[in-house]
């Protein structure tokens, strides 16, 4: 097979020398002045399109008869779950009921901060003037006004209301700090467009 | 042998020249207007035709079909004439297919950009247009066959092969992609829904690079770079490997779009296979391009032509490696839905295409124009300043690919998100969107260089519109020593164009048979869902709202099987939630946030109807730093809803189990919806009448996705 590769197709009358290069120009093969070289393919080339064919026939394998686990997404994904809910189920043992406690200390009002600007602002603005979500700067307050009322409102959402339900999103801690934040920063302030009063008010 | 005499007439090798050329020009104005868009949200300046959402079909369908096109065109249309030895068949018919082409654009420029879309990624056209698209078609068809049907030379050559398996891939992808079912004169639903409408549409996206962008350029690349570089092509064993190859394979490809999405595995796995192996047939064509310049090295330095060939080759090569990595599964999972796939676009565009066309019509103006180039350095410089382009381009859009999808996946160690919030993965890589405005504009400086230039050599010199030539006629009768050579039996094929074409026309087949058949036939493809129902009326109204402003161009509605995902946007999309979906919203890029499941009030994502009012007439009054353009019209535009009963019957029609004669109750409840909705914002202070498009809108965006989750609240 090898040996017949490397004879010539062609009769010495069926080709001419390609000066500039030594290969072998195909007779009749001419269009428009454009001709043809007979030359093989380079070896690489034919050995990558064996194994592009080889890659996929045993992928196929894999896939098709022997019902690979890692080429299935579903069990990819089960996988992936499992092995979190593993690693994670130790940690939440582990952990001390959480106490929800006024913080005041900078750096966690400036971690509050950084979440107050991140997610709370679309609804609330930057400086707690309310939009969509009301006022945080004023003394009303819809569902009370203590650390622990707040921190269950970001934790539990008010869904009907719009308020999201943060306890997927938002770790223990950092909603405490952005709880924090509100009632250590915001309130008292004076916001650009202050959303009217709504709720009850607090003295 | 008698000698007879024909003449090339190279009017409309000129006409194709020059709308490519103005065509490039409005397409990378459009695009590059995109690119600020996206850094400027209010550069739309609350004008519809100017958001980025309207003019992202308008940009990729000017680019691919109008400069690439009319590039195409015009190297048929040259180099046909002049591989057959004979003119081209009927010159009434070239001037049809002109004027009918650019006529098409003209049409695309005064229907996308005003929201007249099928939203089906580069088949946006509406259906008027897709029927004067297939009339055009044919016509250069018959134009071309007959013309190899009056040819003199008996054998026909590798650029003539790409053109015909151009023709008759491109017949058929488009004409099943874009099979639909009409409600009015500038509306349609595709008959095709959610899971099968997406193989389907990447079927048809795929290939409109494989046979719109990649092969009819192959053809180009085979006429042009031999007779530029004055040298024999470096292997015609390679050139029919690699062809038959590359239209066979390329053609299985397109699930490679729907990685880890709602198709079924097998799906996606013929998808992975088959890119894997397309990357050697791939590399043929870059490699006979390349070897062919062998002897010609030192005038590559010194010709700006071969220069931008040699670019274009690589770029070709760089793209056509780069596209079956990222269609591996875990480069995928990765890759999918960013800037990545972007840049990983241009490079073919950009680089393949563009270079490639500029460097044809270098060639061929002084030939067309009997002169020289008015200016080689102008050339030169547009080349540098065309590759750097490029580069500032390319390069940072993989950047910011990788940065943004690796914030996407990013858990802290307590197992939250890292960036909960989308916006915060968006800022992140604003720099790098400001680095591809700037490469699309040296881009675009290029461009200006190389008009400039063309303007002047054509007005230097004078165009020859004939060129008087002889050739013998076709023998009848053909004896062939090369008959007992090892392709002999390829030899006879190319003898026989008529059978070649056939043959193209099967080879070209096979893949989307064996994808799309059991796609439709067999029912557990797509594994059906009681609690999924049909949209009301109302939703069914913002559903088209939301095609129409191309919403899905930045949101994708394809929740992916990664805990990062689900964790993010809920329960991954599954394939019996998209069913009523004509067609299909996944989308293929996450710009702003994945929507798939917007409506659904447990999940983070979820926000109240007031919320939605004021993001979509004013996105940065809710996030200053995002780059959502404005919507203020959709709260002043009335909702067209005399089209419901049609819409309805239309649904109807394609399976929708809507009760019988529902299309005369339909608006009733159409309007009830929508004064719930209104006086749900008018509680919050807004003022809205019910009868505005946005009203609509907000109905559609709260039912995405909640159909599988009402049993579990």
């Amino acid at each position: 097979m090898d040996k017949e590769m490397k004879k010539p197709d062609l009769n010495k009358d069926d080709y001419e020398i390609d000066t500039l290069t030594n290969d072998r120009l195909i007779k009749d093969h001419e269009y428009d002045g454009i001709r043809e070289l007979d030359n093989d393919l380079p070896v690489w080339l034919k050995w990558m399109f064996y194994l592009g064919i080889t890659i996929a026939i045993v992928y196929s394998i894999r896939l098709f008869v022997f019902k690979a686990p890692d080429l299935i997404q579903a069990d990819e994904y089960q996988k992936e779950m499992a092995d979190f809910a593993n690693n994670n189920t130790v940690a939440a043992e582990n952990a001390a009921p959480f106490q929800v406690k006024l913080l005041t200390d900078a750096a966690s009002l400036a971690k509050g901060r950084e979440t107050w600007t991140k997610i709370c602002a679309a609804c609330h603005m930057a400086d707690g003037g309310g939009l969509v979500g009301p006022n945080m700067t004023d003394n009303y307050w819809i569902h009370g006004n203590t650390v622990q009322d707040l921190y269950q409102v970001v934790t539990n959402g008010v869904i009907q209301k719009g308020m999201l339900s943060y306890k997927d999103q938002l770790s223990d801690e950092s909603r405490l700090e952005v709880v924090s934040y509100v009632l250590e920063k915001l309130h008292g302030t004076k916001p650009a467009h202050p959303k009217a009063p709504q709720g009850k008010k607090y003295e | 042998m008698k000698l007879e005499k024909f003449t090339y007439d190279n009017q409309l090798s000129k006409l194709f020249m020059f709308a490519t050329i103005f065509w490039g020009f409005i397409g990378m104005l459009v695009g590059l207007t995109a690119a600020f868009d996206l850094i400027f949200p209010a550069l739309n300046a609350g004008i519809p035709w100017l958001t980025f959402s309207h003019i992202r079909p308008l940009h990729t369908n000017a680019v691919i079909f109008a400069f690439v096109g009319n590039g195409i065109f015009t190297a048929v249309y040259y180099s046909t004439p002049r591989l057959v030895k004979a003119p081209m068949y009927s010159k009434i018919l070239g001037k049809i297919h002109f004027w009918g082409w650019q006529l098409i654009i003209v049409s695309a420029v005064l229907t996308l950009p005003f929201g007249l879309t099928q939203s089906k990624e580069y088949a946006e056209l509406i259906w008027p247009i897709d029927i004067a698209v297939v009339i055009v078609w044919v016509i250069f068809g018959i134009n071309f066959f007959m013309t190899l049907v009056k040819r003199r030379m008996k054998h026909i050559y590798v650029a003539i092969w790409f053109y015909i398996a151009t023709w008759v891939a491109v017949a058929v992808l488009y004409v099943v992609n874009n099979l639909q079912l009409p409600t009015s004169f500038l509306h349609s639903y595709s008959i095709y829904a959610g899971v099968q409408d997406a193989l389907v549409q990447w079927w048809y996206g795929h290939n409109a690079v494989a046979f719109f962008l990649t092969t009819p350029y192959l053809g180009l690349m085979y006429y042009f770079v031999p007779k530029a570089a004055n040298r024999p092509i470096y292997s015609y064993r390679l050139s029919i490997i690699h062809f038959w190859a590359l239209i066979f394979i390329y053609i299985w490809a397109g699930p490679h779009h729907l990685l880890y999405s709602a198709l079924p595995d097998w799906v996606q796995a013929l998808g992975v296979v088959f890119s894997i192996m397309l990357i050697a047939p791939s590399w043929g064509g870059m490699l006979n391009g390349l070897l062919t310049l062998r002897g010609a090295w030192d005038r590559v330095r010194k010709d700006p032509v071969l220069k931008m060939f040699v670019v274009g080759i690589t770029a070709y090569g760089m793209a056509t490696f780069e596209g079956p990595m990222l269609a591996l599964k875990s480069v995928n999972a990765m890759s999918h839905f960013t800037d990545w796939t972007i840049g990983h676009v241009h490079m073919g565009t950009l680089g393949w295409n563009g270079m490639m066309t500029f460097g044809m019509i270098y060639y061929l103006t002084p030939k067309l124009f009997n002169t020289k180039l008015y200016s080689k350095a102008l050339a030169n410089t547009h080349f540098w300043i065309a590759t750097l382009g490029i580069l500032f381009f390319v390069i940072p859009l993989y950047f910011a690919g990788f940065t943004q999808s690796m914030m996407w996946k990013q858990f802290t160690d307590a197992g939250y998100l890292a960036y909960p919030n989308f916006l915060e993965t968006v800022t992140q890589i604003m720099p790098m969107y400001y680095l591809r405005a700037f490469g699309g504009s040296l881009y675009f400086t290029g461009m200006i260089l190389f008009i400039i230039n063309i303007w002047k050599t054509a007005k230097a010199g004078t165009f020859g519109r004939y060129e008087e030539t002889e050739a013998p006629a076709l023998e009848k009768t053909l004896h062939e020593s090369t008959n007992k050579m090892k392709w002999g039996w390829h030899r006879k094929l190319e003898g026989n164009a008529a059978k070649f074409t056939v043959f193209a026309l099967i080879a070209i087949l096979i893949g989307g048979a064996v994808e799309m058949i059991p796609m439709f036939l067999v029912k557990s493809n797509v594994p059906t869902i009681a609690a999924v129902k049909p949209y009301t009326p109302l939703e069914l109204q913002g559903r088209d709202i939301y095609v129409s402003e191309g919403c899905y161009l930045c949101h994708s509605q394809m929740i992916r099987p990664f805990r990062s995902e689900v964790e993010r946007y809920g329960e991954y999309t599954k394939a019996g939630e998209t069913v009523y979906d004509f067609p299909t919203q996944y989308g293929s890029k996450r710009t702003g946030p994945d929507l798939a499941r917007e409506g659904v009030t447990s999940l983070p994502n979820y926000k109240p109807n007031s919320w939605h009012y004021n993001h979509l007439i004013d996105p940065q009054k809710m996030n200053a730093e995002s780059i959502m353009p404005p919507y203020p019209w959709l709260a002043t535009r009335d909702l067209d809803i005399a089209s419901t009963p049609a819409k309805i019957r239309a649904m109807i029609k394609l399976g929708v189990p809507y009760p019988k004669g529902y299309d005369k109750t339909a608006i009733d409840d159409l309007q009830m919806q929508a004064h719930e909705i209104g006086e749900n914002l008018r509680q919050s202070g807004i003022k809205v009448d019910d009868n505005k498009e946005i009203i609509a809108l907000i109905a559609y965006l709260q039912r995405l996705g909640t159909d599988i989750y009402k049993n579990k609240n």
